[in-house]
């Protein structure tokens, strides 16, 4: 039963996010993908009545920028490494938290904690932790810090390692923004698989306690593929979160997306940090950059879809 | 206050494009007296449920009129023509509690009608006591019983004092004994207030047992108006006759020749004033007499014995159901043979349907009974 | 009959067996998820543990677990820091105003167009939908592209309202709200128009009381974005007057001479986690809740 006042009530009751998504959602789509194609646009010059040639010539001035194929790079190690160690983590996590009773929302509120946090500000206690503090500093004697997290090293018989001070390794700084990453996602991660493991079908356990299978068959057998559609979704989004990784990094290392004395050259810097490097002279190369990444984040998450179909048991 | 339906039609566009439409409700037309307790009666789909929501207000008729009193309301809202609706699932508001939700509808109103919060209360309590949870007022909905909930959701319907009181299926969510209580406090609630109501129900049991008058449906389509035993005992079509009664009525086919009626060849009974065609006949459980020289004769498969009544299951090759369901007087049950049993038939529970328009064409009278007995 | 004893006998070494094996794999359980917790909560311990000490006892060679001596006046010193030449202080009652404000907006034009899509019927609904739909796709970055060059032709560069209305509808909220308030049964729509209750008194009296934990969970995941945003008000809002806190965390403490007071940093960091912190101890269930059903982090 439509009539025409429902209509019209509607549609007042849509009004202001239709208008607002009109001018912050929808036309954006249209514009960014328009300019994208607009060589060399830029918002300034296009107020001032300039024209702009149509072409490809933004994409190839992307691929072709020196600094875009270390942001590819950064982006996708640093994807390839923390979705399969924050899963796997997360999946034993939740595996075990599921087979417990005492501690068990004292611990589901504690892994929950990073999840609350200002991906910044934790950022920069990791930077804290990792760094040396007073190492640079020739001729002064003063006293050294080389960071708890080469202390608790120590401990053990190794480092101290140069992780993300001036004159540190690539590899050292990708195990650092790794480390606080996975940190940082396992909260989100360990909170979908255990809601997955709790309603599964308890029968399913009793059967195999029954059958007398193993803990280990158990797990690869039937919490795996019963947890499957879970274990997809959480690899989905962590694909996606991890092509925008952007954040984390300047909060462990500054804007200037490096250790110390790299300068301007951004070694870690990433796909959205390459967009919003662009984003205030160079709006046509933003475009085509984030129609790149667009399309990349498309094929891992329909690549993903793909693969998951095959091994997905719903 | 009478209810008037003056062919009242509702049609439903087609979903798809170009798929049919449904005619939910077909040119109805029927005066409900005042003060009237009227059960709306048909299988799901007929359009029952459809024509209460058009009394309401919840769905516009397509076309035709209907009255409240003199009042024409077709064209107002449901809250303007004093209406009353208790819903099958009783739609209480979860969050509320019972005294809160008697008192919504009275917060609503208006203008003139605006009460203070005291008369509101006071009629809150009013319409509680009547339906007997007073006691209950503080509580939330889900703290409370299927049947305590459903009074809930009739003192709601109650409060506002309407003209007239629509009850969408009000006991299908009960369970079986609950049910049989529930509908006498409904024919009670409705004989105390008097006011005009009018259910929806599948069950006819349900319908025959409290209503004043019941209207028969079929797929849009009015069957039967009329007193409850005034429609079981003379049904105008095959539809009204079967949907009537438990256990059903058994349905042959016959044949009507010089004015006798002829299953399975034998005549069983005396039509007068019937042409030769081909029939149904409709024979009611209680129809049934065991008769040595009766000229029924059916195959015994089963005898259930019922305390005061006797049930017997049989079969015969011209019943167009695979039993045949009577209820006899068990003082005959010596009658019944090992492998077949006889029946004599009572004229006035026999009716004889056209074979093609299904409408009846015959029913015997209880004065043909007796002289037959003679 | 001597069989069966051994048998029995068999059978008790079995069970006797598996109990120990249970115990010690609980064991391990219990020892890999507190390991695990440890790790998870050794930041958070961290950053409290620097934050009181001073700077020369921070750059100690071999680290002290609790401070000699607790220098609380470093988080008086965090609040007073400078950046982008205001003080911390001033930068939290930004952040805060921004936060309320949008969430509270947000919330009424999310529970508007809800309720639209959820109870009322209009044409073109189900393709409106499935359009706004489709554009939780999209990265943000390709909205941020043009919405920069939109709010500067506004006019709207560092004030409050580019903070808060480039972002004030989220079709995920719309979704959310909508799919909560699709489980409240029809009938109790019908009941209301029966007794002439207006949409906008049933929205308020049944609606939004009835799905008033999806309501929470939107209004926290609101205010932790507008509390978390950082690339937005960079590029828009960089004056000071209208930055956000985690801006001018970022830029309080340079990193240039490697020369930074850690202690001062890491109580401005705590001070900036705290609310963060606090919502969460007294609102756990429906954040959690809220992020089962949300996927993507603030």
């Amino acid at each position: 039963m439509v009539d025409s006042k429902q209509q019209w009530k509607a549609w007042l009751y849509l009004a202001p996010a239709i208008v607002l998504l009109l001018i912050f959602t929808v036309w954006p789509i249209i514009n960014t993908v328009r300019i994208s194609f607009l060589e060399g646009y830029n918002a300034m010059s296009a107020v001032n009545g300039a024209h702009f040639k149509f072409g490809f010539g933004n994409f190839k001035k992307v691929v072709e920028y020196r600094g875009f194929a270390t942001c590819l790079k950064n982006t996708m190690l640093l994807c390839v490494l923390t979705v399969p160690i924050s899963t796997f983590l997360a999946l034993l996590i939740a595996v075990c938290l599921n087979s417990i009773k005492p501690l068990n929302r004292l611990l589901q509120t504690i892994y929950f904690l990073p999840y609350v946090t200002n991906s910044i500000a934790i950022g920069m206690v990791f930077a804290a932790m990792f760094k040396i503090v007073g190492f640079s500093v020739e001729g002064i004697e003063q006293s050294t810090s080389l960071g708890i997290v080469n202390n608790i090293l120590a401990v053990f018989g190794a480092g101290p390692v140069n992780w993300m001070n001036q004159g540190s390794s690539y590899g050292a700084n990708i195990a650092v923004m790794t480390i606080y990453i996975v940190w940082n996602a396992l909260p989100f991660k360990i909170l979908i698989l255990l809601g997955g493991l709790q309603s599964v079908n308890k029968q399913y356990y009793d059967a195999a306690k029954v059958d007398g299978t193993s803990k280990v068959r158990v797990f690869f057998r039937i919490t795996v593929p019963l947890l499957s559609p879970m274990i997809a979704y959480v690899v989905i989004t962590g694909f996606i979160g991890g092509f925008k990784e952007y954040t984390s990094i300047i909060g462990l290392f500054g804007e200037n997306m490096g250790p110390v004395g790299s300068g301007a050259d951004k070694p870690l810097n990433t796909m959205v940090g390459f967009i919003y490097d662009s984003i205030e002279l160079h709006q046509g190369r933003a475009g085509a950059a984030a129609l790149i990444l667009f399309g990349i984040i498309l094929v891992v998450t329909l690549l993903n879809l793909y693969v998951s179909k095959k091994r997905v048991h719903y | 206050m009478k209810v008037v339906l003056e062919n009242l039609t509702k049609i439903f566009p087609s979903r798809t494009k170009g798929g049919k439409e449904v005619i939910a409700v077909n040119d109805f037309t029927f005066e409900i007296p005042d003060g009237k307790l009227i059960g709306l009666l048909g299988p799901s789909g007929c359009g029952k449920s459809t024509t209460l929501y058009m009394i309401c207000g919840l769905q516009k008729p397509s076309s035709g009129k209907i009255f409240f009193g003199e009042d024409d309301v077709t064209e107002l809202t449901p809250e303007n023509r004093g209406v009353g609706l208790v819903f099958q699932n009783y739609a209480l508001y979860p969050h509320m509690t019972v005294k809160q939700n008697i008192l919504f509808p009275l917060q609503n109103l208006k203008g003139a009608d605006k009460m203070s919060k005291d008369a509101m209360l006071e009629r809150a309590y009013e319409a509680a006591k009547l339906v007997q949870i007073d006691e209950l007022m503080d509580r939330k909905p889900s703290e409370l019983s299927g049947g305590q909930q459903q009074r809930v959701a009739i003192a709601r319907a109650l409060v506002k004092m309407p003209r007239v009181l629509l009850l969408d299926e009000p006991l299908s969510n009960l369970d079986a004994r609950l049910r049989l209580q529930t509908r006498e406090e409904i024919k009670r609630i409705q004989q105390e207030t008097g006011i005009t109501t009018v259910f929806v129900t599948h069950d006819q049991e349900e319908a025959m047992s409290i209503s004043d008058m019941i209207v028969v449906m079929k797929s849009g389509v009015v069957q039967q108006i009329g007193k409850p035993q005034d429609v079981y005992d003379s049904p105008l079509n095959l539809f009204v006759a079967k949907f009537l009664g438990t256990p059903p009525i058994n349905v042959f086919n016959g044949k009507v020749e010089n004015e006798k009626l002829l299953i399975g060849g034998n005549a069983v009974l005396d039509v007068k004033g019937v042409s030769d065609q081909e029939v149904f006949v409709g024979i009611r459980p209680e129809a049934f007499i065991i008769d040595k020289q009766g000229p029924l004769e059916c195959k015994l498969l089963n005898v259930e014995v019922m305390g005061r009544d006797v049930s017997i299951v049989s079969s015969h090759e011209d019943s167009v159901n695979p039993i045949i369901r009577s209820i006899v007087d068990a003082d005959n049950l010596k009658e019944v043979a090992q492998e077949s049993v006889h029946f004599a038939l009572k004229p006035h529970k026999v009716f004889i349907f056209n074979k093609d328009t299904e409408e009846r064409i015959y029913v015997g009278n209880e004065k043909e009974k007796v002289e037959a007995d003679k | 009959m001597a069989n069966e004893t051994m048998m029995e006998k068999d059978m008790q070494k079995v069970t006797a067996k598996q109990r120990v094996i249970r115990i010690i794999s609980l064991v391990l359980v219990y020892a890999f998820l507190i390991l695990m917790a440890l790790i998870v909560l050794f930041p958070f311990y961290w950053m409290l543990n620097s934050s009181l000490k001073s700077l020369e006892e921070y750059r100690w060679s071999i680290p002290s677990l609790f401070p000699h001596k607790l220098r609380f006046v470093n988080y008086v010193t965090a609040f007073k820091a400078e950046s982008l030449s205001v003080s911390l202080g001033q930068l939290f009652v930004n952040t805060a105003y921004v936060g309320i404000v949008s969430t509270i907006l947000s919330l009424v034009v999310t529970v508007l167009s809800a309720f639209a899509f959820a109870r009322l019927e209009f044409k073109g609904k189900n393709i409106l939908f499935a359009g706004l739909l489709a554009t939780m796709m999209i990265p943000g970055e390709l909205f941020t592209i043009t919405n920069y060059t939109t709010v500067y032709r506004f006019g709207w560069t560092n004030t409050f309202i580019v903070l808060i209305v480039p972002f004030l509808v989220s079709v995920f909220y719309i979704y959310l709200l909508r799919q909560n308030f699709l489980q409240i049964p029809n009938e109790l729509y019908l009941a209301a128009k029966v007794d002439g209750t207006s949409d906008i008194k049933y929205l308020w009296k049944v609606m939004i009381p009835l799905s008033l934990p999806t309501l929470i969970s939107i209004t926290i995941l609101k205010m932790m974005g507008a509390w978390n945003s950082y690339i937005w008000p960079r590029l828009v809002a960089n004056d000071g007057a209208h930055s956000l806190i985690t801006n001018g965390l970022r830029n309080a403490f340079t990193d240039t001479a490697g020369d930074i007071d850690y202690p001062v940093q890491m109580a401005a960091v705590a001070l900036v986690s705290l609310p963060l912190f606090l919502v969460f101890i007294f609102l756990r269930k429906y954040i959690m809740k809220g992020v089962s059903r949300s996927g993507i982090k603030g």
